[in-house]
C-alpha cells in the first residue's frame, strides 16, 4: 500500500546570525506497508518519525528517494493526481485539542468532507448524515450524545475518536497516528489505542503508528511490525513482540531499558542497563555508526565504519539489524510471580 | 539512610501537614471545589507521588502547596502548615516571596514557559540570587554548573543559552536547577518529564533519585503515570475528582490496590508483557470540575463495584492499615 525505497529529508541550514548546519532527519529509509498491515515507528525526540509521517501523508516534501502509493510513483504526478493518491493516507495528529475547530460543532466537523464525498458521488443530505452517524459508531461514540456537541464538550478520548472518524469520512486506506495518544488521559488511551487496532482489522486499512512509547507501539502493532529509528535510521525492524522482548540493537535495548519498571508487579530485565542521555552536538559523520557515541557496547569497529541493515542471524526471515555486534539481551520487565490479583 | 529506618519505625512530625484544604475555582456557573476537603501529611525525607487524571486536583494541590493558586481560584479552607515554618496560608506577600524557593521549589510542567526568554540562563539564576538576598553568588553560579553536568549539560553553553536554544528535555534541566539552587528542603516537581521522551525521562528520573537522596529532600512529584510513581516514589496518593481515593506505599499499591479506581487505573497501563487483553481500559471519562456530585462516591459512575450506598453516602478516607488509607464503601482487606 505504502512503499518508501532509500528516502531522505535534509532541512537546509542557514547562514547568519543564527546559523546551523543542514538537518538530515531521513538519512535513507526503506518501507514496505501492505494493506491492511500495521506498523509501529518507535524512536525519541529528533530522530526522524514524525518527517516520515507526515511525507507519507504528503504534508511534507522529501529531498531524495521515493514514495509509492498503491505501487504508483509520487514524484511524476500532477498535483491533482498526488492529491488523490494522498487523499488515501490519513494524518491522526498528536493534539486532538488542536485538531479540532473549536467554534463548530463534531457534526460540521464531519459533515464537510462527507458533502465533498456525496456530490462526488451522487449522493443526498440524508446519506450524509447518516454515515457521519455511522462513522461515529465505528469509533466508539454514541452520535446522539455527540453530533451536535462542541470539542470542548467532549473528553480527550472522545476528542481523538472525532478526529479518528474525521479521518475516516474519505475512506482511507491507511491511517497515520503522530504519537496518537500522548495528549490523552491514561484510563481513556488503552481504549483509543484498541480502536486503531480494530478499525485495522474491521476496515482492512493500515496503520502507521508513530510513538516513543513502547508499551503503547505493542497494542497497536501487535501481530504487526515495529521499526525502530535512530537519527534518520531504521536501526532495528520485526515483528513487534519479538522485537520487544528481544530486541538485539543496542538502541532497541536503551529505549526497552528506558521504560519505568513497576515495581510491585514486576521486576527488571536481568541485562537492563542505564541508556547515556542524548549528546549535544552529535556529528553528522555518517562514516560510524550513529549510536557510536552512546553505545555501551561500542568499539573501534563502530567508529570506524557504517552497519547498514542486515538480517539477524538469529531470526534471518523477520529481523532486520544495523549494527556489527548484534546480541540479544533481556532489557524488558519480568512480571513478578505470585502477583496478587487486582481484584 | 539511618534516618529513613527511623522513619518507618516511628512516625515523625511530618514535613508538610495538609488539613483539611479545599481549593475552589469561581466559574460563570458557580464555584467548585478543585480540591475538596483535602487530608494529606508528607513525611520528611520521602518522595511521595501524588497521581492522577485531568480534574483530580493534583495540580491544584501542588499550587496551593505554594500558595499559588491564582483567580479564579482560591484556597477556601484549610491548613498547609510545614515543620518550622508555620501555615503557608496566612503568610502575607514578602513572606511567601522568600519561603518560594528558599523553603520550598517547584519544577514546572511546561518548563520552557517559565524561563525568560529574553534572558541569558545564567543572568536569570543571578537574578534569582539577587531577589533572595544571596551573598555568595559566585557559589550559585559554581552550584548549578556543577549540577548541569551532572544532568549531562554542557555547563558553560547552557548557562550563556537562551531558552529557545535549548531543548524540551535540556529546559527541563535547568528548571531543576533553578529550583535547587537557593537550597530548598522541599521540592515539588509538576509532571517533570510528560513532555520527555522515555530516554530523557529515564535520565531525569535518576537525578531527581540522586538529588532527593542526597540533600535529604522532601519531594513531592505530581504525575499522571503509573511508571514514574513506580519508578521513583515512596509513597503514592491517588486523586481523582478532587479528593484522594487511596494512599499507600508505592510497591503495595501496585501490588494490590484496595480502591477500585487505583485498581482500574493499574489495569489501564499498557504493558510490555503479559497478554494483551490483560490490560483493560476504564469506561466513561475523568468528571470535570461542575460534573463532581455533591453528594455519593465521586467515582461512582465509572465503578465498576457500585452499591446502592455509593449514590448517597460519601465514603470517609478511613484508615485500613498502617500508612494505607481508602475512601471505599467496599470491606478491604490489605
Amino acid at each position: 500500500m505504502i512503499q518508501v525505497v532509500n528516502l531522505q529529508k535534509t532541512y537546509p541550514g542557514t547562514r547568519g546570525v543564527l546559523a546551523r548546519g543542514e538537518v538530515r532527519a531521513l538519512r535513507g529509509v526503506t518501507l514496505d506497508i501492505r494493506r491492511g498491515a500495521a506498523l509501529a515507528l518507535i524512536g525519541e525526540s529528533g530522530c526522524g518519525k514524525t518527517t516520515l509521517g507526515r511525507i507519507v501523508t504528503g504534508l511534507e516534501a522529501y529531498t531524495g528517494g521515493e514514495v509509492l502509493i498503491d505501487g504508483a510513483n509520487i514524484a511524476g504526478m500532477t498535483a491533482r493526481d498526488r492529491r488523490a493518491q494522498f487523499r488515501k493516507v490519513q494524518l491522526i495528529p498528536q493534539d486532538p485539542y488542536a485538531a479540532l475547530n473549536p467554534t463548530r460543532t463534531i457534526a460540521a466537523a464531519l459533515f464537510d468532507p462527507l458533502r465533498l464525498l456525496a456530490r462526488r458521488g451522487g449522493k443526498d443530505g440524508a446519506w450524509i448524515e447518516r454515515r457521519a452517524v455511522e462513522l461515529l459508531r465505528l469509533v466508539g461514540l454514541d452520535a446522539s450524545e455527540t453530533l451536535y456537541k462542541y470539542p470542548h464538550q467532549l473528553s480527550g478520548g472522545q476528542r481523538q475518536r472525532v478526529v479518528i472518524a474525521r479521518a475516516l469520512t474519505v475512506e482511507p486506506e491507511a491511517l497515520v497516528a503522530d504519537e496518537a495518544v500522548s495528549m490523552i488521559d491514561v484510563s481513556l488511551r488503552l481504549g483509543v489505542l484498541n480502536l486503531l487496532s480494530q478499525l485495522r482489522r474491521d476496515l482492512h486499512i493500515s496503520v502507521i503508528f508513530i510513538t516513543h512509547d513502547v508499551a503503547a507501539a505493542r497494542y497497536v502493532a501487535q501481530d504487526g511490525q515495529t521499526a525502530v529509528i535512530y537519527r534518520g535510521e531504521i536501526v532495528e525492524m520485526g515483528p513487534t513482540d519479538d522485537l520487544i522482548q528481544r530486541p538485539v540493537h543496542p538502541y532497541t535495548q536503551s529505549l526497552l531499558s528506558a521504560v519505568p519498571v513497576l515495581h510491585g508487579l514486576e521486576q527488571a530485565g536481568p541485562d537492563r542497563f542505564i541508556p547515556r542521555p542524548t549528546e549535544q552536538g552529535e556529528s553528522n559523520d555518517s562514516s560510524s555508526c550513529l549510536f557510536a557515541d552512546r553505545c555501551p557496547f561500542a568499539d573501534d569497529r563502530c567508529k570506524a565504519a557504517h552497519p547498514d541493515p542486515e538480517p539477524w542471524a538469529g531470526a534471518p526471515d523477520d529481523r532486520l539489524v544495523a549494527c556489527f555486534k548484534p546480541k540479544e539481551r533481556k532489557v524488558v520487565a519480568v512480571p513478578l510471580s505470585g502477583r496478587a490479583s487486582n481484584q | 539512610m539511618a534516618a529513613v529506618m527511623e522513619q518507618s519505625t516511628m512516625p515523625a512530625a511530618p514535613e508538610v501537614r495538609i488539613r483539611n484544604l479545599s481549593v475552589a475555582y469561581q466559574t460563570s456557573t458557580g464555584l467548585f471545589d478543585a480540591v475538596h476537603k483535602l487530608d494529606l501529611d508528607i513525611p520528611k525525607a520521602s518522595i511521595t507521588a501524588v497521581i492522577g487524571e485531568s480534574g483530580s486536583g493534583k495540580s491544584t494541590l501542588a499550587m496551593a502547596m505554594l500558595n499559588s493558586v491564582t483567580f479564579p481560584g482560591s484556597i477556601r479552607s484549610g491548613t498547609i502548615e510545614y515543620a518550622g515554618r508555620g501555615d503557608i496560608v496566612t503568610f502575607d506577600r514578602e513572606r511567601l516571596r522568600r519561603f518560594r524557593g528558599e523553603h520550598a521549589a517547584m519544577v514546572f510542567q511546561a518548563s520552557q514557559d517559565t524561563l525568560n526568554p529574553l534572558k541569558r540562563v545564567g543572568a536569570q539564576l543571578l537574578d534569582l540570587a539577587r531577589s533572595h538576598g544571596v551573598k555568595d553568588k559566585r557559589k550559585v553560579l559554581r552550584e548549578a554548573r556543577e549540577l548541569a553536568e551532572r544532568m549531562a549539560l554542557p555547563a558553560d553553553r547552557t548557562l550563556t543559552s537562551y531558552q529557545h536554544e535549548l531543548s524540551g528535555g535540556m529546559r527541563q534541566r535547568v528548571s531543576i536547577i533553578f529550583a535547587l539552587a537557593l537550597h530548598p528542603q522541599i521540592v515539588l516537581l509538576d509532571e517533570p518529564t510528560t513532555a520527555l521522551d522515555v530516554l530523557s525521562q529515564s535520565h531525569v528520573l535518576e537525578i531527581i533519585r540522586e538529588i532527593h537522596r542526597e540533600r535529604g529532600l522532601t519531594t513531592l512529584l505530581i504525575t499522571h503515570d503509573m511508571g514514574v510513581v513506580a519508578e521513583l516514589s515512596d509513597r503514592v496518593v491517588v486523586m481523582y475528582a478532587g479528593r484522594i481515593a487511596e494512599d499507600a506505599p508505592s510497591r503495595e499499591l501496585l501490588r494490590r490496590p484496595l480502591h477500585p479506581y487505583s485498581q482500574a487505573l493499574i489495569r489501564a497501563i499498557p504493558r510490555l508483557t503479559g497478554p494483551l487483553d490483560d490490560a483493560q481500559a476504564l469506561p466513561g471519562a475523568p468528571l470535570e470540575l461542575r460534573q463532581i456530585p455533591k453528594a455519593g462516591c465521586v467515582f461512582r459512575d465509572r465503578c465498576p463495584a457500585r452499591m446502592p450506598v455509593c449514590d448517597t453516602g460519601t465514603p470517609e478516607l478511613r484508615e485500613v492499615a498502617p500508612g494505607r488509607r481508602v475512601a471505599c464503601h467496599l470491606e478491604v482487606t490489605p
